[in-house]
């Protein structure tokens, strides 16, 4: 570790931890008002529909009921709800099951949950389709009056003109190179559909009071979610306020406002009462994004020496009926290679809409690409670990510098962490049912560097006073935050109050997403606090009822390099040949996140991040009935979401790196933590076995037929 | 755009145009569904509770749930509703010592008996040995769970037998922490359990 | 949820009268023990929306174990929970309180009788989520076609669910007596007749009648050298239903098997016995290749559907296990 500073770098509790271990942190949905209305969503049946007509005079009719909306009599946009096509709160045809049909606001939520049943519609039900290579063929239903095929990413992302095709990536001649290559890996791999599952369900209260329009919500960005609240209603910023005190989770579904939070505001604004929308654990399944499931097939070829020399990914990436992310398949970006050509597709498909979880394009390419360069080892009988040594990116793209570069240490202080030389075995070696196996897998996570706010107050009573508009998704952004201040004015920790999580109070953030918070924001900080010190010099201390007030908007770029944290994984783990299940024995996780802040909090993020990798791995997934296209376990119970007993004791091991820019060097953490471990785990799994199983979940049922 | 007032927005579009139509659905399912007209009001009981020591006389709905009562009733919004089908455990609180889903127990079921939240936890200002060791082994990320994970906590340490890190995790079961801080809390149980 | 009105009858007899006066004027009534999964039906609208539900928690009498040498009896209202530790369960039966512990979270168990998880309805992935399936009084098993990963492979048609309980697996392996309650008095049945086939009724997984309750389960005297386990094996680690499961009892002496029982959950819409495989063991010493034939002879038959093949092959582990471990072989 580097030498700790006074405040940063020393592990410390949460500044919030009290309130949240004594129930008094204040969730959205613990918001209540007076006279407040309950809203309720009806949603379609059907995978891909026309809505004929709709009858809600019933709902109506039935006492309590104030309102109702529908796709006649609501015409707002969602804007940040699709990249490519328009997106009404409601649409007509509804193009998945669980597209939002109708809303209703009653005195009670018993009320509005009877009322949204008494709407009856008349649907003219289409043809569906459910996955991204079917949904390509010739004939196949278009799900976007556009076609199937989105405009690549890039496209969208620059605002140009959005003419559907793949997003193309190539470096060198991936033909010629595969030619060249002694060996050559042709082999294809499937993701599923996976569920951020966040714990808090989503909620969104709205009140309008003099034209000002008020949003008590999770978000894991206030900035972004007012500023599309007030696209949505035509009003400026400053009429519209968004508050999030505490929010249960996200894992990047909280980004943007969400149609709850402009369905709740429309109820409120027409019946000019506040109004409380809340969604069911199952709508949270069905109606907000996970992971987009991939089919992958790549063609990688190797010289004898272990050297790779040429990488061809042909992807397609099942959106669902709305392109809200890249839809990239990544992780071939972790290796040194001449030779490269991606081809990914985003698709339109009648499933949930699929956007941003946890290092959104990662863990699914990366269990494709190291499955892939895990055969290619095994087919040269190199050790992994020195193939990682070898290949492993030392440059981004092979062609630009990276300002701080710990990807080897990890490697090779993980292994070290988890004795790979001691554990390792060949592939296969077991007799029995039970069969010992590891693996391991690299990642890397951009560490960017962007537009950010704070602004610092000094009382007159010593109280630094932090404004950033974060809401604290649980990373512990408020505490590494405070930590940074406190270490930037060399003040004690217990001397910062932050404030957080309403616009009306907070300045700009980027929000929590992309791991940017402690690079943007805690950057931030550190230049309003440099201002602050300049004034302290010059003024002194404020005097009675005086405050300095500091504040900071860096942009810092980079010119020539690119920003990245590291991070390799390993693991052990058994293989029940009969019974098809997977335990898990050892794991360390090695990072490189530059320097970290709050060990504690760094910590949990690590083993948090390498436990949803585990149950992605091994059990979760969204499956879709194929011959209705309806799900058919949208919940924890039903997609086998982690518990207690699904653990594995994670060693955590940070390499130091130091980095010149961001807080004092610190880089990104939250996302890299998930990277790895899938294709940790299915490399472990084939040690153990000798099969690979090239379709997740690795469930009991995969692991029994790649036995058989 | 600047200049617009809630009197001139709500003019902007018109509510309640009704259209005619037939099939009620909200999920692919049974006929019945279509008679959801209710008759009458509700069916309510008088219940006694005491929650966190305290006495409760309240009418209730019959079909309101317990944690319904605590958070909309009671206003002891401390025990969260994950899920509310008892596959996510947020909303455990303990009733007779015993944890149990308050989204999956009718509040009239827990006439005369006692329910402990977390607010109940605290006593006199001073923190539970579990809330201690929840903040000093950093247990709670997004905390939406946490409250769950205290009472099936303090339902295991109530019962006075031998806490190991198996047993831990077999009491805390029951309770998803989808940031997957699990190791944290069992880490954090088995400390209090020996610093009680 | 639709309004209903909680009953909370004093008596076994009024808790009988008030399902069949239900019954009797049209209305829909529930008998709730623990209720959680009764209530999930309920929000879910997966039964027709109650008008009343009949909560039996404050019937007195109905909550004890009574262990003895001649024989056990257990309350209809005894917590899953309670089962699970208790000392005479546990050291006469060990198969039953094995199975009890394997049931849900401690949550579910606190407030889940024997009763209401004998009686659960299915899990099966297509019921819980509202398909207008047979189960539901539709006209299709959407199973046969669609995902079948968790569906029979044996006794299956036209409907393929797999019986979820836990316990009822260990019951019949006990050859326990079921205490049916109805408006005809009382009737016992046994396990291995209390659970029916969709072959057989479409709409009930067992012979209860809409105003009948199951109010208590006997257990014949264990025997001495009996020994039991049950094993689960699920697709996380807990908190869900059994992919494959086995309830076996074995009576040995020394190192022959003088008697056993083997029940497979998780493979057929009731406890699945396989008395074909127990033949296997009667009068023999055990040793790995009879285990094998055991295991091997439990699984003829099976008819699995396109998806869950390796159940199969499961549930023959999990048997060959279990045999050699209860025998003291393995």
């Amino acid at each position: 570790m580097a030498d700790p500073m006074n405040v940063v770098g020393r592990p410390t509790p949460r500044l919030d931890a009290l309130e949240r271990v004594t129930g008094q942190a204040r969730y959205s949905p613990d918001i209540r008002l007076p006279g407040m209305l309950y809203a309720r969503i009806l949603r379609s049946p059907h995978p891909h529909a026309l809505i004929r007509a709709i009858d809600f005079a019933a709902a109506l009719e039935l006492d309590g009921v104030v309102a109702v909306l529908t796709h006649e009599n609501c015409d707002i946009e969602w804007a940040s709800g699709d990249r490519a096509n328009p997106r009404m709160l409601f649409n007509n045809p509804v193009r998945y099951y669980g597209d939002a049909v109708a809303a209703v606001a009653a005195t009670d939520r018993h009320t509005a949950e009877a009322a949204a049943q008494l709407i009856a519609v008349d649907y003219d039900t289409l043809p569906f389709v459910l996955d991204a290579e079917e949904a390509l063929e010739p004939g196949a239903v278009p799900v976007q009056p556009g076609g199937n095929l989105a405009p690549p990413f890039g496209a969208l992302a620059g605002g140009g003109a959005a003419v559907p095709g793949p997003a193309v990536y190539e470096r060198g001649d991936v033909e010629a190179g595969l030619a060249e290559s002694d060996i050559v890996i042709e082999d294809h791999y499937v993701s599923k559909h996976h569920n951020n599952a966040q714990m808090e369900p989503r909620t969104a209260v709205a009140q309008w009071e003099s034209g000002k329009l008020t949003v008590w919500t999770p978000t894991q960005g206030i900035t972004n979610c007012r500023d599309d609240i007030a696209e949505a209603f035509g009003l400026p910023y400053e009429q519209v306020r968004v508050i999030c005190e505490y929010m249960g989770g996200g894992f990047g579904n909280k980004n943007q406002c969400q149609d709850t939070d402009l369905i709740a505001a429309e109820l409120a604004r027409r019946t000019e009462r506040p109004v409380k929308l809340e969604l069911t654990r199952k709508e949270d399944f069905l109606s907000i994004h996970g992971r987009w499931p991939t089919s992958q097939y790549y063609r990688v070829g190797a010289k004898r020496d272990g050297t790779l020399h040429a990488i061809e990914l042909t992807g397609y990436s099942g959106m669902g009926p709305h392109i809200k992310s890249s839809g990239d398949i990544a992780g071939i970006d972790f290796y040194q290679c001449p030779n490269v050509r991606k081809t990914v597709h985003t698709v339109h498909t009648n499933v949930t809409t699929s956007a941003n979880y946890r290092a959104p394009s990662y863990p699914q390419g990366v269990f494709g690409i190291a499955s892939v360069l895990d055969a290619i080892c095994h087919e040269i009988d190199m050790d992994p670990v020195e193939f990682h040594l070898r290949n492993a990116t030392r440059q981004y793209r092979d062609a630009t510098p990276y300002t701080s570069y710990g990807l080897i240490d990890c490697i090779e202080q993980g292994a070290e962490a988890f004795d790979w030389s001691g554990r390792r075995r060949p592939a296969a070696v077991d007799a029995g049912p039970i069969r010992r196996g590891t693996g391991m897998a690299i990642g890397a996570f951009t560490a960017r560097l962007g537009l950010s706010n704070a602004m610092l107050r000094l009382d007159d009573a010593g109280t630094l006073w932090l404004h950033a508009g974060v809401t604290d998704i649980g990373t512990g952004a408020k505490t590494t935050l405070a930590m940074i201040a406190a270490e930037a004015m060399e003040m004690d920790l217990d001397r910062v109050e932050v404030v957080w999580g309403d616009t009306d109070r907070s300045p700009y953030s980027v929000g929590e997403s992309g791991s940017r918070t402690t690079s943007h924001t805690g950057f931030a900080i550190v230049e309003a606090a440099e201002d602050l010190k300049r004034q302290l010099d010059e003024r002194g201390p404020p005097g009675p009822g005086e405050e300095l007030v500091a504040e900071a908007s860096p942009n810092p770029t980079l010119d020539g390099e690119q920003r990245y944290s590291f991070a390799a994984h390993f693991v052990e783990l058994e293989v029940d040949t009969e019974l098809g299940g997977v335990h898990l024995t050892k794991y360390v996780a090695a990072h490189d996140s530059g320097r970290i802040v709050n060990p504690l909090t760094a910590t949990s993020q690590v083993k948090g991040g390498v436990i949803q990798g585990i149950g992605m791995a091994l059990h979760e997934e969204l499956l879709y009935d194929r011959n209705t296209g309806i799900p058919v376990n949208p919940g924890y119970y039903g997609a086998r979401i982690a518990t207690h007993l699904d653990t594995v004791p994670i060693d955590v091991v940070f390499v130091d790196t130091e980095d010149a820019h961001g807080p004092w060097g610190a880089k990104s953490i939250g996302e890299s933590t998930i990277i790895p471990v899938v294709g940790a785990i299915a490399n472990a799994i084939f040690n153990a076995t000798g099969r690979r199983i090239k379709e997740l979940p690795i469930g009991r049922d995969r692991v029994i037929g790649a036995m058989s | 755009m600047t200049g617009i007032t809630r009197r001139s927005f709500l003019g902007r579009s018109s509510a309640g145009i009704a259209a005619t139509a037939t099939l009620p659905a909200l999920t692919a399912g049974p006929q019945e569904k279509a008679a959801a007209q209710q008759s009458g009001p509700a069916p309510r009981t008088r219940i006694e509770l005491t929650v966190n020591g305290e006495s409760h006389a309240l009418e209730v709905e019959d079909r309101w749930t317990l944690v319904e009562v605590l958070r909309d009733h009671l206003e002891l919004t401390g025990t969260r509703v994950g899920c509310d089908r008892g596959e996510c455990g947020a909303c455990t609180v303990l009733l007779d010592g015993k944890n149990i889903y308050a989204c999956s127990y009718l509040a009239v079921w827990a006439d005369g008996k006692a329910v402990e939240t977390v607010e109940g936890l605290a006593r006199n200002g001073v923190l539970d040995p579990l809330q201690q060791a929840f903040i000093e082994h950093d247990a709670p990320q997004c905390g939406f769970c946490t409250s769950g994970q205290l009472m099936s906590a303090k339902a295991l340490l109530n019962e006075g037998a031998e806490v190991t890190e198996q047993s831990v995790r077999e009491a805390l079961v029951g309770n998803i922490c989808r940031c997957s801080n699990f190791l944290n809390y069992q880490a954090a149980v088995l400390a209090a359990s020996r610093g009680a | 949820m639709k309004a209903f009105a909680n009953l909370s009858p004093a008596t076994l007899a009024e808790a009988v009268e008030l399902l069949g006066a239900a019954r009797a004027n049209g209305e829909i009534a529930y008998p709730a023990g623990g209720g959680s999964d009764l209530l999930g039906m309920v929000k879910d609208e997966l039964v027709a929306a109650p008008d009343s539900i009949v909560d039996l928690k404050r019937i007195p009498g109905l909550d004890s174990i009574r262990v003895s040498d001649s024989g056990t009896a257990i309350g209809g209202l005894v917590t899953v929970d309670t089962l699970a530790g208790d000392e005479g369960i546990r050291l006469r039966y060990p198969v039953l309180a094995e199975a009890a512990a394997a049931v849900g979270t401690p949550q579910l168990k606190n407030t889940g009788t024997i009763a209401g998880n004998v009686c659960q309805r299915p899990w099966c992935w297509y019921f819980r989520q509202g398909f207008d399936c047979l189960k539901r009084g539709g006209d299709q098993c959407y199973s046969v076609i669609g995902e079948n990963q968790q569906h029979a492979i044996f006794g299956g048609g036209p409907s393929f669910i797999v019986h979820p309980s836990d316990t009822a697996n260990a019951l019949v392996a006990l050859d326990a007596e079921f205490q049916v309650a109805g408006p005809n008095g009382e009737r016992r049945v046994p396990a291995s007749e209390f659970f029916v086939l969709p072959r057989d009724n479409l709409q009930r997984e067992n012979v209860l009648d809409a105003d009948e309750l199951l109010v208590g389960i006997s257990l014949p005297a264990s025997q001495a050298g009996r020994n039991g386990a049950y094993r689960k094996v699920m697709d996380r680690e807990a908190w869900t239903h059994a992919v494959v499961s086995v309830a076996l009892t074995l009576d040995m002496d020394g190192d022959v098997c003088r008697d056993a029982c083997i029940v497979l959950g998780g493979v057929a819409p009731i406890p699945w016995r396989v008395s074909a495989a127990e033949d296997v063991l009667h009068g023999q010493g055990i040793t790995a290749e009879l285990a094998q034939q055991a295991a091997d002879t439990a699984l003829e038959g099976a008819q699995p559907l396109a998806k869950n093949g390796y159940k199969v092959t499961m549930a023959r582990a999990l048997v060959r296990r279990s045999v050699l471990e209860v025998s003291g072989t393995a």
